[in-house]
């Protein structure tokens, strides 16, 4: 299980909601924090998310046996480390 | 870890050397409208061949100061084709670096912001950018001695959640970069470690009322 921690604030929302939108995620609560887990990769599409830039490039709060392999202006891209 | 209490009260001036000091008293008085407020006419003096020069003062709200000093006879010192009147850098430094050091006043409003894009715009300086970050929004410029100058306005208040988040970054920052190999994703994963440690504790503890800065910065 791979796991990204993001932060909840007004601009995250929607990375979290399209992430939670894959039948493999599940998003839980760390105190403030948003945990999407996930047993295989988790891809975000930032259009889909409707993010700019400087909110997409700073939306990850952490990364719990997890690594980015892809995070461009397209996708995320998280994998099993 | 101590708790000491924050006595600091802002920014009492911040001083640049000036080679424009006619340049700088337009764009900063006429242009943008912040008053002269202090200024110190001194003679050389002291161990080192200290030439005379003035030093002067404009408000930027909040009682806060911005100071120029203005060497007579003092001509700029070489380094490289890019930067300001005080850091010349040669080609090869990234823009990133050198914009890195820079001066941003706070406005209260979005009205306030474009107050002084209009001003800026309709001067010899005008806005070289405004942009959206996270939970700002700023406009840029350079002065006459090319430093460069920010105004940015909050989006939205910075709530205790970012705080705490703050705090768990600077932690897991300053030991990744005692590591072996600082990098974003040490970072990221040190911060998932600081998280589960911290967070759910954090959450308790307000009983869903949000903190103040100290209450989650102390663990």
């Amino acid at each position: 299980m791979i796991a990204v921690f993001v932060l909840d604030t007004p601009e995250n929302r929607p990375v979290v909601d399209v992430a939670d939108t894959a039948a493999t995620t599940m998003v839980d609560r760390v105190g403030p924090y948003f945990r999407i887990s996930s047993p295989v990769d988790i891809v975000i599409d930032r259009r889909a998310t409707g993010c700019r830039h400087a909110v997409w490039y700073s939306s990850v709060a952490g990364l719990a046996g997890a690594e980015i392999t892809q995070w461009d202006k397209d996708r995320m891209r998280v994998v099993s480390r | 870890m101590q708790h000491l209490t924050h006595l600091a009260r802002g920014t009492d001036h911040i001083a640049y050397p000036t080679f424009d000091p006619a340049g700088t008293v337009q764009f900063y008085r006429d242009v943008l409208g912040f008053p002269v407020v202090h200024s110190i006419c001194a003679a050389g003096w002291g161990p080192e061949d200290h030439p005379d020069f003035i030093h002067f003062f404009f408000d930027i709200g909040n009682d806060d100061r911005l100071a120029f000093f203005y060497y007579f006879g003092l001509e700029p010192f070489d380094g490289g084709p890019q930067g300001d009147s005080y850091s010349r850098f040669d080609a090869t430094v990234p823009l990133f670096f050198i914009r890195s050091r820079h001066l941003a006043v706070h406005v209260g409003s979005e009205a306030d912001l474009t107050e002084y894009q209009r001003r800026l715009d309709a001067s010899d300086w005008p806005t070289e950018m405004r942009l959206q970050h996270e939970t700002i929004e700023s406009i840029y410029t350079h002065d006459p001695n090319g430093y460069m100058l920010e105004f940015t306005r909050a989006l939205r208040p910075v709530t205790p959640q970012e705080d705490l988040d703050a705090n768990i970054t600077i932690d897991a920052l300053v030991d990744v970069v005692q590591g072996p190999a600082p990098s974003m994703d040490a970072l990221l994963q040190r911060k998932a470690e600081l998280i589960v440690q911290r967070a759910e504790t954090w959450q308790a503890d307000l009983g869903g009322v949000p903190a103040t800065v100290d209450e989650v910065a102390v663990p």
